[in-house]
């Protein structure tokens, strides 16, 4: 502690211009005009965006109520979502054997599904308990090594195709299906589901709801006889493509009473002798969504036995394979290749939507007001403030535009908009006390001199506010992904867009 | 004028002996985490997120003995009257069947409830990613920190701010109940990013300006706490609405981000400054 200079006296001849009022800058440089201002590339792009944004978030009246394009997050319109995770797993083994023999082996002996995914790691499309497997594994000459609850990427994509279909099936609009994998792992643990306007109970029928599946065959003419049901199909495989052929198909398999079913109805119909004039035909839902005839060797040997296991073609190259994917989804009629449960599931009514939102527009007006109010109260100076709070708001603007693309605002989004109100504000403080240190507006070189410095302090800032929620984005905790987005979205927006012409409107607005 | 609530007493907040106040609340922040993580298994009390649980927020206008009735045989754990007609129940653990029934229930008699459920497992997923968010937020923040300044008391005292911001703000969310969720995770990890805002103006004007040390802490000074000012007003504002207008989600992120910058201006302009300035002059000394 110094006792020869006092604090308050220092204080004094350090503090920026709060109280000298701005215009009393020495006017030795010629006023920046304000055409010059609005031709700068800086300020020109801020007024595109801007014009852009709101082009892009669309106001508009639609029934005598204001809408827009800006997309709502289940907990400002009302909706549920439900998560659930897997009753499956992918383990690693050693095994003395070949792969397949063991991939064969565990079908039978845990009677289930089981895929070789390479790599040393096996999908097992049942639960079962770490112990139990490292029990089971030895008797089919093998041992686990390693064990993830959850399924394959691809199983996973299966997974979400059929509950897609599903929900689309119903009509139910804004539907969004998400495949959530932990870092650091492949695996697919849970897959979450988002209903708005539906309330949960609505949400879990249809999630777990299956379609009414039937296979017809073609009597005479528009005629058809009906052969089976879906609840005969015992096991839908994946698509693949016919053994030395390129083109693709489904296989499924029958239960003894649906392939009795199936050889009576086409032999009794004569599409074993006549294939040509008697189309199986495959309806979900009451809609053909599969038509074919029996190929040859199908139909000579259905003429002598039953067979369980059936395949249908689709056809050649992506198109083929794209068919193949929806007719698996179809004959599975909405059941899903794995058991799932739901680990967690929650809604929001349409009333409390709408209050919440109500709410958050409060909240963002009045955050905007309540910032204000204390730069005024700091600057004391309308051509600083006015400035300030006019590229705070375009922030916002060019925000919420750039968010009717790529994310839908939920109340953590808005948690997020709300802090970059504050953030963005503390920056353009940053630029305008560093530029008018000392209380004299600097010549252009010096100003641009500070300008820089002050742009190295908020990029610093901003490069680790980025970094910080750059986790929650790669992590998928489902609410806080947005909350990190928009925050992110805003310090770009900000350091690339708003504060570079910032500093060029109070370079011009210093120097009248 | 308005901004200088109190003096920024250059000379005296910001020696060695100053410090001593800071790392004293740090510490003592450190053993209360310490002792509620040691009685219950984790630092700060966790909410529905990561503990598991069902919540339900429903308008009715019975009476809680009615309610209380009609969940009768559910692991029902709290009714709290939310204000007007709106009563939020909180149920423990239960399996997905029970709260199958449970969310029937709920809807048919009440078609407007909000209900949420998490079970134990995933609450436990939760828990562990958001740990690593956490983790892999401050490893980042440092390394962006090390690159900008080069140096390294400088980089580490911001660092150390940046810990102390979230290791008191913590174990202010139990003294002022506010559990641990996404939301307050999330507003934590934002702390990260706006901790280290002043502490890097208060690193940069020392290190890279020229001019007397003290005024160049207490320039610093004067433009940090305006912004810092700014943020307090953003999110105080966000507070109020959301507390008058109950938006739990956002208010206790409101309230976790004011902690923490409130815990930010002292350790930034005393305990960061401190640091600095101990530096400075130690480098000046020798050189």
């Amino acid at each position: 502690m110094s006792k020869t200079r006092g604090p308050a006296k220092k204080k004094e001849a350090v503090a920026p211009p709060k109280e000298k009022p701005v215009q009393a800058a020495p006017h030795q440089e010629k006023p920046v005009s304000w055409t010059e201002v609005l031709k700068d590339w800086r300020v020109t792009l801020l007024l595109i965006l801007v014009v852009l944004s709101v082009a892009a978030i669309y106001p508009h009246t639609e029934d005598g109520k204001l809408t827009s394009r800006l997309q709502f997050g289940l907990d400002l319109q009302g909706g549920s979502w439900i998560q659930m995770g897997f009753g499956a797993e992918v383990v690693g083994y050693e095994t003395t054997g070949s792969v397949d023999d063991l991939v064969f082996a565990l079908r039978d002996r845990l009677d289930t599904q089981v895929y070789d995914l390479g790599n040393g790691k096996i999908e097992i499309q049942k639960y079962y308990t770490r112990d139990d497997l490292a029990r089971i594994f030895p008797e089919v000459n093998a041992t686990l090594t390693s064990y993830e609850e959850g399924v394959s990427r691809n199983t996973a994509d299966t997974v979400k195709r059929i509950l897609e279909e599903k929900i689309n099936s119903l009509g139910t609009r804004d539907a969004r299906v998400n495949l959530l994998t932990p870092v650091g792992s492949s695996v697919v643990r849970y897959v979450r589901v988002e209903l708005a306007g539906v309330n949960l109970q609505t949400a879990r029928d249809i999630v777990t709801q299956q379609g009414k599946f039937e296979i017809r065959v073609q009597t005479t003419g528009n005629e058809s006889q009906h052969v089976l049901y879906g609840d005969v199909i015992t096991g839908v495989g994946v698509p693949n493509k016919e053994p030395g052929t390129e083109i693709w198909g489904v296989s499924f398999t029958l239960n003894d009473n649906g392939a009795a079913a199936f050889r009576d109805a086409c032999i009794q119909t004569g599409a074993t002798t006549d294939p040509e004039n008697h189309y199986l035909s495959m309806i979900l839902d009451g809609k053909t969504v599969y038509s074919a005839p029996l190929s040859a060797d199908l139909a000579s040997s259905l003429q002598t036995q039953p067979t369980k296991q059936l395949y249908a073609t689709t056809g050649e190259g992506n198109a083929g394979l794209e068919q193949a994917q929806q007719l698996e989804i179809h004959l599975r009629a909405g059941a899903l290749p794995v058991e799932v449960r739901v680990a967690g599931s929650g809604s929001v009514s349409a009333p409390l939507g709408e209050q919440y939102l109500w709410a958050s527009i409060v909240a963002l007006l009045f955050a905007i007001l309540t910032v204000g109010v204390v730069v005024y109260y700091r600057y004391r100076e309308p051509l600083i403030v006015f400035p300030m709070m006019a590229i705070n708001l375009s922030e916002v603007v060019i925000l919420l535009g750039v968010a009717t693309f790529i994310q839908q605002l939920d109340l953590a989004a808005i948690a997020g908009l709300i802090a970059v109100v504050g953030t963005g504000i503390d920056q353009l403080v940053v630029i305008t006390d560093e530029v008018l240190h000392e209380g004299r507006v600097p010549s252009p070189s010096l100003y641009r001199k500070r300008l820089d410095r002050a742009v190295a302090i908020i990029l610093v800032a901003a490069g680790t506010v980025v970094i910080a929620m750059l986790p929650l984005i790669l992590m998928d905790l489902s609410t806080l992904k947005g909350f990190a987005i928009i925050t992110i979205i805003g310090v770009l927006i900000g350091v690339l867009v708003t504060r570079p012409a910032y500093g060029k409107i109070i370079m011009a607005i210093l120097s009248r | 004028m308005g901004m200088d609530w109190f003096r920024y007493d250059v000379d005296r907040y910001t020696t060695p002996r100053a410090a001593i106040i800071p790392l004293a609340i740090l510490v003592l922040a450190l053993i209360y985490l310490g002792y509620t993580m040691a009685t219950t298994g984790m630092p700060v009390k966790p909410g529905l997120d990561f503990q598991g649980g069902t919540a339900v927020t429903i308008i009715s206008g019975e009476d809680e003995a009615a309610i209380r009735a009609l969940v009768a045989g559910y692991p029902l754990e709290s009714v709290t009257k939310e204000g007007g007609n709106q009563y939020l129940l909180k149920f423990g653990a239960m399996s997905p069947d029970q709260n199958e029934q449970l969310v029937q229930l709920i809807t048919s008699r009440y078609p407007d409830a909000s209900i949420n459920y998490i079970d134990e497992t995933f609450g436990a997923t939760l828990q562990g990613q958001a740990l690593l968010a956490l983790i892999f937020s401050f490893i980042g923040m440092a390394i962006v920190v090390f690159i900008a300044f080069r140096t390294g008391v400088p980089s580490l005292a911001v660092i150390f701010c940046a810990f102390a911001d979230m290791v008191v703000t913590a174990a202010l969310m139990n003294v002022f109940g506010i559990p641990l969720t996404l939301g307050t995770v999330a507003a934590l990890l934002m702390l990260i990013g706006y901790s280290v805002d002043s502490d890097i103006l208060l690193t940069m004007r020392v290190l890279k300006r020229r001019g007397v040390l003290s005024e160049k802490l207490a320039g610093a000074f004067h433009t940090g706490i305006i912004m810092t000012t700014t943020t307090i007003a953003a999110v105080a504002a966000m507070l109020v609405v959301t507390t008058l207008m109950n938006v739990p989600v956002i208010q206790e992120i409101a309230a976790v981000l004011l902690i923490g910058l409130f815990v930010d201006i002292y350790n930034t302009w005393i305990t960061n400054a401190a640091l600095l300035r101990w530096y400075v002059e130690k480098k000046g000394a020798t050189s």
